[in-house]
């Protein structure tokens, strides 16, 4: 007898109805590694690298360049908002003021969606800012506006973004959670952060402040700088326009061209992370400190190969790395664009970073941060105290009104 | 240098449509040395025959596949070969004339043996060892550099719309030992058997089968033993059966895993009888990734298996364990009459609270009566109080503990005894579908194939 048309192998005494979700992935092969084990990494060529083939300060067109641009205004306008995608190299300061405001029809939403689009106008155009709040030109300030998940459900509870965060493992010391309108805020000249973010929160008179942060990046080129760690952090992100397309941009909808946000404010334990020692520090990372390349080899851009043993066995990418806890592979998840910025508060000397994320689906966040909290080494020395997501809402083209393309 | 041999290095794909006649006739009387006769006839007529003998009539084997037609045989006379083989032509076989005499040695720096990435091939009766990747290997997945020219990065991955499974092989009385990661090796494959074969000294595993739905391959009278996992199986829906093999000695003895690097997920669906999958907490072997160590049979998301009949014993750890990865669950595999002894704990569930285990079962016969199984033991004790539903567990901290000795380099493994060759052989196989039963092995013995191990009889 042979399989497939037979109705009485042992195989089809499975209960079918029972094929348990998620259902059967059509993701794509894996050979496992190419390289083997030891000695085999030179015989590996390698098909795709997506992320990092490219120079990651090579210039794309539409957007301002690397760090050398550092203070030339970026255009607020264009299918996505600034501040995700562009600068390529993420201005040096920072600050993330979450607001709550008791809407309650999506016609307010949009309203004061308006205003602040009109106000952003009014404080980015290198032409004609307000000069009463910048008294200079703008420089390369830029506002991202995002709403959070009330918000986006009053207009539409189908939309990316109407999901709240899930409760995580590491979620105990939160202080804070959620939040309904975010304005991110960058430049290079620190100085026009407070008064911009100020000017935009009086177009929002029902508005009240949730929490505020500042944080800071140090010098590097592209998406990368180090971390308050000393890491290279930023290295293995999407890059080109087909890689932002399939793991940032919202696709289809309504909110296409916008993308969802997750912001999570992380207190981090530097000294207890000094003071495990060079070599045991690369092992929370899988990266090493000097130049950031992988403990699996190769240069600073390369990927980690998550496959690659000792000839005893080992993983040369620890177990409870975090390059290998947060690797997209094993949720099955799109790659996170991470623009995360550091901060060391003066008063209490408290260390830590903004983590932020850009991903067309906040599943990708959410499987990620699950599995960090189970399987990564980093989370030891980390306490998460505020959390929230947020839709980044698709960029203005011509005289469109910020949020315009939700309505329906 | 690095490919070894003395001539071609891997073959490309560039030669998948096969080497018309008249390229082996020229190529063939090109060389002086064809023209000893020991091993095979060398006119016109023999070459119709389609028997390619190497070194009588190719000095490599990749030179013997380059001559060999479709459905023909190549026979490998003893020696060591330095190369690996990129098998291109359909329905050939390719075969040692010893077992134990013919050997392809990587050397410690090649990355595998023999590639199968053609419909029927046939691998048997010879032994590869000291590949840095692993020894054989049958996909339908491979680019123009071959199957194993690619690290994949896990970001992207192959769409398996454009990659077809491949269709019928037969990996038969092969000894594979000492390979960096895989012994014996097959994904994106279909209707193949896995039989009468040796893996010993492999980190990942002896004998790997993964990513395929409807894969109905059978793996039948293996030994595989001082590797880190036994045999694995990665999202490798719908096997014929993995039956009457012994996979005693390793870290782990078997694993069925979902996940979600790779293909096909969830794995389900295979019918695991009359195995014996005992003693797996062996010191002297690769480290075992993940640090495992002590358990025989590793449920790690695995679904709807069947475990019948299987001698489950001396597992230090845990005889059965089921785990969840990710949000994938251990859901309605059928553990059922067994002879479970002397594991740390017969049957546990550490699955997460994010997949939690669903409608597995232990019980003595196939039945859907919970837990009559009297003699398993169990944790948590209530694990099976219910055959549906959501099962309980516990921490993997209050697992039997054991401690992991550090990984032995797969190079400094021993090798194993001989094994047996086979005799008396046909002409080239010709492959058909995999016959598929209800039959269910008996329980084998604590003894069972202890002739063909280097742990013998217990
Ligand atoms: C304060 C906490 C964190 C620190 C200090 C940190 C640092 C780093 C560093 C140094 C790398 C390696 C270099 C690179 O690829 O950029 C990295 C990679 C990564 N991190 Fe984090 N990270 C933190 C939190 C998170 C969180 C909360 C997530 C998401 C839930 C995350 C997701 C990722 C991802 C997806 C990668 C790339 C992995 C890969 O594909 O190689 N990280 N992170």
């Amino acid at each position: 007898m042979t399989t497939g048309d037979s109705e009485t192998g042992p195989q089809q005494q499975r209960p079918q109805e029972k094929r348990p979700a998620p259902g059967v992935s059509r993701r794509g092969f894996l050979l496992g590694s190419g390289a083997g084990v030891g000695v085999g990494a030179a015989a590996s060529a390698v098909l795709w690298r997506p992320w990092v083939t490219g120079d990651p300060t090579a210039e794309s067109p539409g957007r301002a360049s690397g760090s050398a641009e550092a203070g030339r205004p970026v255009d607020s306008r264009g299918r996505h908002q600034a501040g995700v995608d562009r600068p390529q190299t993420p201005q040096a300061n920072a600050l993330f003021v979450i607001a709550d405001v008791p809407k309650t029809s999506s016609t307010e939403v949009f309203e004061m969606l308006a205003n602040l689009g009109e106000g952003i106008d009014s404080l980015t155009d290198p032409k004609g800012h307000l000069t009463e709040v910048l008294p200079d030109d703008p420089g390369d300030l830029v506002i991202t506006v995002g709403i959070g998940p009330q918000l986006v459900s009053l207009i539409d509870p189908d939309l990316p973004g109407a999901e709240p965060l899930p409760e995580f493992g590491s979620d105990t010391e939160l202080e804070i959670s959620g939040g309904d309108v975010l304005l991110a805020l960058y430049a290079t000249d620190v100085t026009v952060l407070h008064s911009a973010a100020m000017h935009l929160l009086d177009l929002v008179p029902d508005a009240s402040v949730r929490w505020v942060q500042a944080g800071h990046r140090g010098p590097g080129e592209g998406t990368v700088a180090r971390n308050p760690f000393g890491y290279h952090d930023g290295v293995v992100v999407p890059r080109t326009d087909e890689e932002l397309a399939e793991n940032v941009w919202i696709q289809g909808g309504p909110a296409a061209g916008g993308t969802v946000c997750v912001l999570r404010r992380m207190s981090l334990d530097v000294s207890a992370f000094r003071a495990l020692g060079p070599g045991a520090q690369d092992a929370v990372f899988g990266r090493h400190r000097d130049d950031g390349r992988p403990m699996s080899g190769g240069s600073p851009t390369d990927e980690v190969d998550l496959t690659a043993r000792t000839e005893t066995g080992d993983l040369t990418i620890p177990l409870r790395a975090h390059a290998r806890a947060a690797h997209p592979s094993f949720t099955g998840s799109p790659l996170m664009l991470r623009r995360s910025y550091g901060f060391a508060e003066p008063d209490t000397l408290e260390e830590g970073m903004v983590f932020v994320c850009f991903q067309n689906d906040l599943e990708a966040f959410v499987r990620t941060q699950h599995r960090m909290d189970e399987t990564d080494d980093l989370m030891n020395f980390v306490t998460t105290t505020a959390s929230a997501s947020f839709l980044i809402l698709p960029g203005r083209t011509g005289d469109q009104p910020l949020g315009s393309s939700l309505r329906s | 240098m690095s490919w070894g041999g003395t001539r071609s290095a891997v073959r490309t794909l560039t030669a998948i449509v096969g080497v018309t006649a008249l390229t082996a006739l020229s190529s063939c009387s090109a060389d002086p040395d064809t023209g000893d006769n020991e091993g095979g006839p060398q006119d016109d007529s023999a070459r119709a025959d389609a028997t390619v003998y190497v070194p009588q009539d190719a000095e490599t084997i990749n030179d013997a596949v380059d001559l060999v037609e479709p459905g023909g045989l190549i026979v490998i006379g003893p020696g060591t070969y330095e190369e690996s083989v990129l098998i291109d032509v359909e329905d050939v076989t390719v075969r040692g004339e010893d077992r134990n005499e013919v050997v392809i040695d990587g050397g410690g720096v090649r990355p595998f043996g023999i590639s199968a990435i053609a419909d029927g091939v046939s691998v048997e009766n010879l032994t590869v060892t000291d590949h840095t990747f692993y020894g054989v290997l049958v996909t339908g997945l491979h680019d123009e550099n071959g199957p194993a020219a690619h690290g994949g990065d896990g970001y992207s991955t192959f769409d398996p719309e454009d990659f077809p499974p491949v269709q019928r092989f037969r990996f038969d009385h092969i000894t594979a030992y000492n390979n960096g990661l895989y012994g014996l090796y097959a994904f994106n494959a279909q209707q193949g058997t896995i039989t009468e074969s040796y893996a010993s000294g492999h980190a990942d595993s002896g004998i790997y089968v993964g990513q395929c739905q409807e894969c109905w391959i059978d793996v039948s009278h293996n030994v595989a033993e001082n590797n880190a996992v036994g045999f694995e199986n990665a999202n490798a829906s719908e096997l014929a059966g993995v039956r009457e093999n012994r996979f005693t000695h390793n870290r782990v003895g078997m694993t069925f895993l979902s996940n979600y690097r790779e293909a096909f997920h969830p794995q389900q669906a295979n019918t695991v009888h009359g195995n014996l999958v005992g003693e797996n907490a062996e010191p002297h072997s690769p480290a075992q990734a993940e640090g495992a160590f002590g358990v025989g049979i590793g449920i790690g998301a695995g679904t709807l298996n069947r475990f019948v009949n299987n001698r489950i014993e001396n597992n230090p750890s845990s005889g059965v364990t089921l785990s969840s990865e990710e949000d994938l669950a251990p859901v309605g595999n059928r553990i059922a009459g067994n002879a479970f002894s002397t594991n740390g704990v017969d049957i546990a569930n550490i699955a997460g609270a994010r997949a939690p285990a669903a409608d597995n079962c232990n019980t003595d016969a196939p039945s859907t009566e919970p837990d009559t199984d009297d003699d398993a033991t169990l944790l948590p004790e209530d694990l099976f109080s219910s055959c549906s539903g959501t099962q309980p567990a516990i921490d993997p901290a209050e697992l039997p503990q054991v401690e992991v000795p550090s990984g032995v380099s797969f190079r400094q493994i021993d090798p194993p005894p001989a094994q047996p060759t086979m005799q008396d052989e046909p002409a080239a196989r010709e492959l058909g579908e995999i016959a598929v039963t209800d039959d269910v092995a008996e329980v084998p013995g604590s003894d069972y194939l202890a002739e063909r191990s280097r742990h013998g009889v217990p």
